[in-house]
């Protein structure tokens, strides 16, 4: 809900800057980081702010980051594409496309090296199942033993490109089978079924069984980004839609009688409140001085 | 009769490093005996010498460094003979020489 | 010893100073590790890490697949984690593969997090044509010159490729090393006691006063033997040998400008955007339009070919013609 309120306001702002948004993925990012533990480091493409909130950043500092201020992750020069918070566990965005899968591999390598019982995520979308990086780096990881698991955000569209006109296999996890992984294939809209694919496969991973191939599969409610054109039609859009995780889950909890619409409510204000205290934060927050652009660069 | 070992012509070397003489001087050496292994850049040469001889002077230690073509140490027929006093004079021992 | 070398310093090849650098540091800094191709048991194409998978084990001198693109980002993935790795890579030609990992999130990881993190990773790589053909030939680290936040350095010795190696190892962010496979076969004193070389210092191989040659890597030995020929002439040429490409020493150039009001720059690479271009324009800006030429190699692909790859490439007659082009037409 954090992360529908907050990219929803933030899609409303004139200043939006280049978003891309996780509106209908928002499953994926809270039921994977629901299973990840302090030592662990997640790592994703651009499609970050959900999986930035999920891991437990700041709002406040997060949307500070986006509009470009100096109180910001990333002192305001990272912005949504390079979100970094290593010390929260969120070792950080990269806008590359597959670009950080390697660097994943890297992070895992060196929790293996260390010891410390760390699993290290990389998180990607259909988009980069194609890049060759994910290809060297599966053999690698494989082959070492990583403590990496490999985590297919599968929205089925890489800006305009259905997944099943670019990508051969059957499953896109069926790639994790062929390098000996345990691998699986789950639906991205239930929240719960998320998160208990991804304890599954992050406790596997943690007990030194090598890597894991999570995909999930999910349905994106809006375009790729705040710049990019929809391609679906009203009529299919209003279909997608329909299958909203929040409500799913809304409902889930509703019938099972451990949420009452009154706390379902009190939910909403509550998100209403965080979002519209990280807006002032980053409203009231200054810009970088311009002597900043030389700052951090060796 | 003198005669000098050399360090051999081999391709894309320079300079050596003389890693280890397989004998002392006085030591006699039959034809097909390793007399000497070289360090090149990147591999070693065995320097086998192709006709027997004496070994009479050492030039370059172990460690020291040489140039292609340049001389190694002596070897004559008999040990009775008197060491020559120039050495430009002084033909080459026949050697073959094999790089591992 | 052969009596020759000075006081303090021993004569090993330059593959010899490489390991040694590496031993040295490695043994102080357990954070250090190789990867690459052939570089465990086998000791690396050029036997540069002899010896260092036996003393400290796979875990800390990893063979890897080909895979150059996964490699380097596994590395810099590391050391943004806490560790210094040394990533090898054969060829030079072949560092293009990992241009993404390395340009795109290694050298700009301190800036785009906003200090949070930052990738000491060393990747190690032999330049340069020696008969393999077109795409085992290239010098192209004048390309790597203008990443902001990437390091470039390049020895021509070994007493430097050992200083410059221990230096780049205590770098806080990336640095690609450059060597060249026509320095493996020399060999050259290097200092006994443990020393480090300052990153971003040139060094004056020979002082002069007519020209001042800038060059680095294989090149300064050309350029020492052009200068030698130029000396029967009558010309006094002075060689700097930058060592380090980025960042670029320009107040010893300039410094040495300022005497001798010519400048030759001599790079195996292009000279199209090459380093020599750059150290010009640099000079430039500070002396004002002073005489100036480069020589690099030819604008072809270096052919294999035992004619073609040496009518590509600057030797020192080339040089040495430049050289008195360059004097003659200047007006003194």
């Amino acid at each position: 809900m954090l992360i529908r309120g907050f990219e929803t306001a933030l899609a409303r702002r004139p200043d939006h800057g280049f978003q891309l948004l996780s509106s209908g993925e928002e499953a994926v990012a809270v039921g994977l980081c629901a299973a990840l533990r302090d030592q662990d480091q997640l790592l994703t493409g651009g499609r970050s702010i959900g999986p930035a909130l999920a891991r437990g950043l700041d709002p406040k500092r997060v949307m500070a980051e986006l509009l470009g201020k100096i109180s910001g992750t990333n002192r305001g020069k990272g912005g949504r594409g390079h979100l970094a918070d290593p010390a929260a566990g969120f070792f950080g965005a990269h806008a590359v496309v597959g670009g950080n899968i390697s660097i994943a591999a890297g992070v895992a390598l060196s929790m293996q090296m260390s010891g410390t019982n760390g699993v290290a995520v990389i998180l990607f979308g259909d988009g980069a199942f194609g890049a060759g990086a994910l290809h060297e780096v599966l053999n690698i990881a494989a082959s070492w033993r990583l403590p990496l698991l490999f985590v297919c955000n599968n929205n089925q569209l890489s800006v305009s490109t259905p997944r099943s006109t670019a990508l051969a296999p059957k499953n896109l996890s069926d790639i994790g089978l062929a390098f000996g992984m345990p691998s699986w294939t789950v639906d991205g809209m239930d929240v719960e079924m998320v998160a208990s694919a991804a304890q599954r496969a992050v406790e596997g991973v943690r007990a030194g069984n090598g890597p894991g191939f999570l995909e999930f599969v999910s349905w994106r409610f809006a375009s790729h980004s705040t710049t990019a054109r929809e391609t679906r039609s009203r009529a299919e859009l209003e279909e997608i839609r329909g299958r909203c995780p929040i409500a799913r889950q809304a409902e889930a909890l509703m019938a099972a009688g451990l949420m009452d619409e009154r706390e379902h409510v009190s939910l909403k204000h509550e998100v209403a409140d965080a979002v519209a205290a990280a807006l002032a934060f980053a409203d009231e927050s200054g810009y970088p001085d311009p002597d900043e652009v030389l700052v951090d660069v060796w | 009769m003198f005669y000098k070992i050399s360090v051999p012509p081999v391709a894309d070397v320079e300079e050596i490093r003389v890693l280890e003489w397989h004998g002392d001087v006085g030591h006699r050496f039959n034809a097909g005996d390793l007399v000497v292994e070289l360090e090149t850049h990147k591999a070693i040469i065995e320097v086998r010498a192709g006709q027997p001889g004496v070994l009479r002077k050492i030039l370059s230690d172990a460690g020291n460094w040489q140039q292609i073509g340049l001389p190694l140490g002596l070897m004559s027929d008999e040990e009775s003979e008197a060491l020559p006093d120039a050495a430009e004079s002084i033909v080459d021992l026949a050697v073959d020489f094999e790089i591992n | 010893m052969s009596g020759s070398e000075p006081l303090g310093t021993e004569k090993i090849y330059f593959r010899e100073a490489i390991a040694r650098a590496m031993r040295e540091a490695m043994r102080e800094d357990p954070r250090i590790f190789v990867m690459g191709q052939d570089v465990g048991a086998f000791g690396g194409s050029y036997r540069e890490f002899d010896g260092l998978f036996a003393e400290f084990g796979a875990a800390r001198v990893r063979d890897m697949p080909v895979a150059e693109a996964a490699m380097v980002g596994i590395g810099v993935g590391a050391a943004a984690a806490g560790y210094r790795p040394l990533v090898s890579i054969t060829y030079m030609d072949f560092m293009m593969l990992g241009f993404d990992p390395l340009i795109n999130y290694g050298a700009k990881l301190r800036y785009k997090t906003g200090g949070q993190l930052t990738a000491p990773v060393v990747v190690k790589t032999t330049a340069g044509a020696k008969g393999q053909g077109v795409a085992h030939s290239q010098c192209i680290e004048a390309w790597l010159m203008s990443v902001p936040g990437l390091r470039v350095v390049a020895p021509s010795t070994a007493a430097d490729a050992y200083g410059l190696l221990k230096a780049a190892l205590r770098e806080d962010g990336p640095v690609v090393f450059v060597d060249h496979k026509r320095l493996f076969p020399i060999a050259g004193a290097v200092p006994l006691a443990e020393t480090t070389l300052p990153i971003g210092r040139a060094a004056i191989c020979r002082s002069g006063t007519d020209l001042t040659i800038t060059t680095h890597s294989y090149m300064t030995r050309v350029a020492m033997e052009a200068a030698s020929l130029l000396q029967s002439e009558g010309l006094s040429v002075e060689v700097i040998d930058l060592r380090t490409l980025a960042p670029l020493d320009i107040e010893t150039i300039v410094s040495s400008v300022k005497t001798t009001g010519a400048l030759l720059t001599l790079e195996e690479g292009q000279v199209t955007c090459g380093v020599g271009v750059e150290v010009i324009a640099r000079v430039h800006e500070r002396l004002g339009l002073i005489p100036a030429a480069r020589v690099g190699a030819l604008p072809a692909p270096i052919s294999s070919n035992p004619v073609l790859e040496p009518a590509c490439l600057p030797d020192a007659s080339r040089v040495v013609v430049a050289a008195r082009n360059l004097l003659k037409n200047r007006i003194c």
